[in-house]
C-alpha cells in the first residue's frame, strides 16, 4: 500500500518544504515512485527548489476543478522520472479547495505512487486542514528555537485529533556548537518535550541555501554535505531501515583541534 | 497524605515561588466553552458547549468543537467499555447532518455508538432523525428549568485523563482533574477543585478556580510557566532546580508556596495554630 505522509510544522520558515523536496529526491534516488503535492496554495515554491518552476503548466486546483486530468498536471523531474510535482496553484487562495477534494485528490495519486509527500502550509488554518486531511502519517519538521518548538506541539496535538497516530519528528538546522555551549536547545530537549518518535537531525548547512537557491536539493549534490547525508538518512528510515544518528557533536574541524578536544575530554 | 502529621509546616523545604500578589477575577468556572464527557446509568452523556444566535467572539467553531471532542474522547478512552451507548446533549447548538456524521465518526473511533440527540433546535432535531438517531425535544417550558444545570455548588466528579496536554489544549472541569501525562508549555488545566499531575507541569494550572484556597496543585515534575490557586498567581523562579520531585503547590497567608510531596503537611492543619 501506498504511504501518504504530511511534512508539516505549524510555524514558517522551518523548513517544510526543503525537506519535502529532499526527502522526495531521496525516496527517488531510491527507485521509489514519489509525487510531491504542494499544499500552500497562494504561495507555492515547492517547484521553485525542484528547480521545475518552467514545467508547470497545471495546478492542483484546475485538476480538482476538472479543468484537466490529473497526469496532466503532474510534472515529472528532469533528474528522476520516478519523482513527480503536483503544484500549488498561485492565483487561489487556501480555501479554494475542501479537506474533502483534498483527499479525494491524494486518494486518486496514491493509486500511482508509493510515496505521495504532501508539503503542508505553515499555520493551523484550512490549508493545513486540507495537507492532513488524507495523511496517513506525519513528519513534523521542528528548529530548536522555542517558538518553533511550542509551535510543533500545537501541530501535534492537532495531527493527534485527525486521528494521524504515526507522527515523526525531524528536528531541522541544528548547530552542535551551539547545543554544546548551552545557546541551544538539544535534540534531546525538543524531543522529550514533544514526546514523539526521533526521525531525523539535520544539522543547519549554508549548502542548503545555495541549494535552494538553484533548484537542485541537496541529495543530488555531488560533494558530500552534512546535511544532505542527514536527509538521505531520513529516506532510508522512512523506509524501515535503522540508520544510527548523525554526529554532530564533533564539529568537522581540523584534526588536530579534533584530537584536542579528545584529550581534554579524557582529563576530565 | 500525611495530614495528621502534628508538626507545622514551616519545615518545608521550598517556598520557590514569587508571588505577584495579584488576583485573579473568580466569578464560577466558565465552562462555555468545555465540552463535558458524563456518565450516567451505564451510557456516556457529551454535553455540547452552548451557541448563542450572534457571533460572540470566542465561541467555539465546529471545527474546534470536534478537535476538543477528539482529544477528550483520546484522553479518557479507558474510562468506557467498548459499545458504550452515547446521549449527545446539544441545547442550543445548531447540527446539520454532516456534523452529526461527523460526531459518530470521531464517536465510533472511540468504540462508542451514538444513539440519542438532545436539541432544542428544530432543525437539528430533524437532520438527527433523518440520520437514525432518537431524538429528544424537550417542551417549551422546560426551557426556564434548564438553564439552573450550572449552578450546582458540589464539586462535579473527578476527571481522569490520559494524556500528553499539548500547547493549546484547555482543560476546563467543575472538580478535581487527574492527569497521567504532561502539561506542555501552552496547555492549561483550569479546576474549581485540585489539580493532579502524574507527569511534568509545564503549562499553566489553576486550582480552586471558583475561589476555593484550599486547593492544591500536585505534580510529578513542577516547572509551570505560571501557577495559579483561587485568587492567587504565582510564576516559577527563573532558575531550573537540578533536581526535581514531586511537590505540592498550596495557599498560605504569604501567597502560594510549593514544597516536596514528601514533606507536605495540609496546611490547614498548621495554619490555625500559627495564626
Amino acid at each position: 500500500m501506498s504511504r501518504i505522509i504530511v511534512i508539516t510544522s505549524g510555524k514558517g520558515g522551518v523548513g517544510k518544504t526543503t525537506t519535502t523536496a529532499n526527502l522526495g529526491m531521496a525516496l527517488a534516488k531510491r527507485n521509489r515512485k514519489v509525487v510531491l503535492v504542494d499544499a500552500d496554495f497562494g504561495l507555492r515554491n515547492l517547484d521553485l527548489l525542484l528547480g521545475l518552476e518552467n514545467r508547470v503548466v497545471y495546478t492542483a486546483v484546475e485538476a480538482i476543478a476538472g479543468e484537466c486530468r490529473l497526469d496532466q498536471a503532474l510534472v515529472k523531474d528532469k533528474r528522476h522520472s520516478q519523482l513527480a510535482l503536483l503544484p500549488a496553484a498561485q492565483n487561489r487562495m487556501k480555501d479554494a479547495v475542501s479537506p474533502a477534494q483534498m483527499k479525494q485528490l491524494v486518494m486518486a495519486l496514491a493509486k500511482k505512487f508509493d510515496y505521495v509527500i504532501v508539503d503542508s502550509p505553515a499555520g493551523i488554518e484550512q490549508g493545513f486542514q486540507n495537507a492532513v486531511s488524507a495523511a496517513r502519517e506525519a513528519i513534523v519538521v521542528t528548529t530548536p528555537e522555542i517558538a518553533a518548538v511550542r509551535d510543533a506541539d500545537r501541530v501535534v496535538g492537532l495531527l493527534e485529533a485527525n486521528g494521524i497516530r504515526k507522527i515523526r519528528l525531524i528536528v531541522n538546522r541544528i548547530r552542535p556548537e551551539m547545543v554544546e555551549a548551552n545557546d541551544m536547545m538539544s535534540v534531546e530537549d525538543v524531543r522529550e518535550l514533544l514526546a514523539v518518535e526521533l526521525l531525523g537531525i539535520v544539522p543547519d548547512d549554508e549548502r542548503v541555501i545555495v541549494s535552494t537557491n538553484r533548484g537542485e536539493p541537496l541529495v543530488l549534490s555531488e560533494e558530500p554535505s552534512l546535511a544532505g547525508q542527514a536527509f538521505d538518512n531520513i529516506a532510508r528510515r522512512l523506509e524501515g531501515e535503522t540508520v544510527d544518528f548523525l554526529e554532530l557533536t564533533t564539529p568537522p574541524e581540523g584534526f588536530l583541534s579534533r584530537l584536542r578536544k579528545i584529550l581534554t575530554t579524557r582529563i576530565l | 497524605m500525611v495530614s495528621d502529621s502534628p508538626t507545622p509546616t514551616d519545615r518545608d523545604v521550598s517556598s520557590e515561588l514569587t508571588d505577584t500578589a495579584e488576583s485573579t477575577q473568580s466569578e464560577g468556572l466558565n465552562l462555555h466553552q468545555q465540552i463535558r464527557l458524563k456518565s450516567d446509568g451505564g451510557q456516556l452523556v457529551v454535553h455540547l458547549p452552548p451557541q448563542s444566535d450572534s457571533d460572540t467572539a470566542g465561541e467555539l467553531t465546529w471545527q474546534e468543537l470536534w478537535q476538543q471532542l477528539k482529544h477528550r474522547l483520546q484522553a479518557s478512552d479507558r474510562s468506557w467499555q467498548p459499545n458504550t451507548r452515547v446521549r449527545v446533549v446539544a441545547g442550543d447548538r445548531l447540527l446539520d447532518s454532516r456534523q452529526l456524521q461527523e460526531l459518530d465518526d470521531a464517536l465510533s473511533q472511540a468504540q462508542l455508538k451514538l444513539e440519542r440527540v438532545f436539541t432544542r433546535r428544530r432543525q437539528t432535531a430533524v437532520a438527527a432523525a433523518t440520520a437514525g438517531y432518537s431524538v429528544e425535544q424537550p417542551l417549551a417550558q422546560d426551557l426556564l428549568q434548564q438553564t439552573s444545570e450550572l449552578s450546582a455548588t458540589a464539586l462535579a466528579e473527578p476527571l481522569y485523563l490520559h494524556t500528553t496536554l499539548r500547547s493549546g489544549t484547555e482543560i476546563r472541569h467543575p472538580g478535581n482533574v487527574v492527569l497521567v501525562g504532561d502539561v506542555n508549555p501552552g496547555g492549561a488545566v483550569i479546576a474549581e477543585g485540585d489539580i493532579l499531575i502524574w507527569g511534568r507541569l509545564r503549562g499553566v494550572a489553576h486550582a480552586g478556580a471558583a475561589g476555593n484556597p484550599q486547593s492544591l496543585i500536585m505534580a510529578l515534575q513542577m516547572e509551570p510557566t505560571q501557577i495559579r490557586i483561587a485568587d492567587s498567581v504565582a510564576r516559577a523562579p527563573s532558575d531550573k532546580p537540578s533536581q526535581y520531585y514531586p511537590e505540592v503547590a498550596y495557599i498560605t497567608p504569604h501567597g502560594i508556596r510549593i514544597s516536596r510531596a514528601a514533606d507536605f503537611v495540609r496546611p490547614t492543619a498548621a495554619v490555625s495554630p500559627d495564626n
